[in-house]
């Protein structure tokens, strides 16, 4: 992310929030990218476009309570991620993945190619069991706590300790070359 | 590369170790090249994480994000055909561009609060003899609302008859709740003049109403 794009999102959301739906526009196409990862990776790709169209439909409507004391875009995957994790629940899908699974771990597979660690990593990360690829997502990608994530994903803080260093290693080791 | 020590990598890294445990793990790397490459690799990963590009959707979810936001009656500005209906002195765009504008001035300073100076074309700003500095186009769009507003009115309140008393019960009764939230939201203004948020509600309670009387004088039309 270019440091010009702060700017750029400060002014679409000062002109966003007064109705300019051009301007929300804008801000849609500058961040939607890296919002449908973050419902790719949370919500295992399913209702991922669904996700994402909540997620900016309740950016705007939110919008007016954005005070800018962080940017836009961390507050935006704030509620991104707050969103999801509460479709994961309404879903149902079950805490249990957070217990490791040897057997998934012997599914995962090295990537094929390599252009670049940043892309080679969001492409493994979708290789990562569910309860380490969360955590990771969460505090890696997104620079929550322990304590947050485990608070948003109702585990002790140990656990996502345990599963941040497992999904490390498995990282380190599908990106091996 | 003990297992011992390979574990306590992440926390190193991430300044959870105690004291004790930090210095031993360090004594170790100093001894152990296997594990200083994983050390190595997990900061560089770590690193690389937070700056993740992402990837586009398969398919544009703009335009349903658009009609999401309209059905919800939440979008400001929609994109506007040619009128139809009875002829009016304004067309629909000027309506909306005027209720928008008129939502600004309603704050005072709110929407040059939310501009910045560099914003403002040359020429366009005009003195309020007891107020803020306020842009030409603004005070014009104030104006052509007041006409718009009382075109539309003067139309319905000829119409009126021709209408069942069901449909002017609620016109009437809606004109009533949107005045009364102008109402509320233009006070609540003159105590916070730059908050967006009354500013953004007096914007759609005009469009409201100027929709609302648009309907009724469409509806007249038909009859």
């Amino acid at each position: 992310m270019t440091s010009a794009l702060p700017d750029l999102d400060q002014a679409d959301v000062a002109l966003a929030v007064t109705g300019d739906h051009a301007a929300f526009e804008r801000l849609y196409r500058r961040h939607v990218p890296r919002v449908m990862s973050l419902a790719r990776w949370l919500l295992d790709g399913g209702d991922a476009d669904d996700a994402v169209q909540e997620v900016f439909i309740r950016v705007w409507q939110k919008l007016h309570t954005f005070a800018g004391q962080s940017s836009f875009g961390t507050w935006l995957h704030r509620v991104a991620v707050n969103l999801m994790l509460r479709l994961c629940k309404n879903l149902g899908l079950s805490r249990q993945r957070h217990a490791a699974d040897p057997a998934e771990l012997e599914t995962i597979s090295a990537p094929t190619e390599r252009p670049d660690l940043r892309v080679a990593i969001e492409r493994a990360v979708e290789q990562l069991p569910r309860g380490a690829r969360e955590v990771f997502v969460l505090h890696d990608m997104e620079g929550y706590k322990h304590e947050e994530v485990a608070a948003m994903l109702e585990v002790d803080p140990g656990t996502s300790r345990s599963q941040l260093h497992r999904a490390r290693m498995l990282l380190r080791q599908l990106l091996a070359t | 590369m003990p297992d011992l020590f390979t574990d306590q990598l992440s926390a190193y890294l991430d300044s959870e170790l105690d004291e004790l445990r930090r210095r031993r793990l360090e004594t170790h790397l100093g001894e152990c090249a296997e594990c200083r490459a994983v050390l190595g690799d997990l900061r560089a990963l770590i690193a690389a994480a937070p700056n993740y590009r992402g990837r586009e959707p398969l398919r544009d979810l703009w335009p349903a994000i658009e009609a999401g936001l309209e059905e919800l009656g939440i979008l400001p500005i929609t994109p506007a055909g040619p009128p139809a209906g009875p002829p009016t002195r304004f067309s629909w765009p000027q309506l909306i561009a005027a209720s928008l504008l008129m939502a600004a001035i309603g704050g005072g300073a709110a929407w040059l609060a939310l501009r910045g100076p560099s914003d403002r074309p040359a020429g366009a700003t005009a003195l309020a003899p007891d107020g803020p500095t306020i842009p030409r186009s603004i005070a014009y769009a104030e104006a052509q609302y007041d006409v718009a507003v009382a075109d539309l009115t003067s139309i319905v309140e000829e119409g009126r008859s021709r209408l069942d008393t069901a449909t002017v019960r609620v016109i009437d009764e809606s004109l009533r709740k949107i005045d009364l939230a102008l109402a509320e939201a233009r006070a609540a203004i003159q105590r916070d003049s730059t908050n967006v948020y009354l500013n953004r509600q007096v914007a759609a309670n005009m469009r409201r109403k100027l929709t609302l009387l648009r309907r009724a004088a469409d509806a007249i039309a038909r009859t």
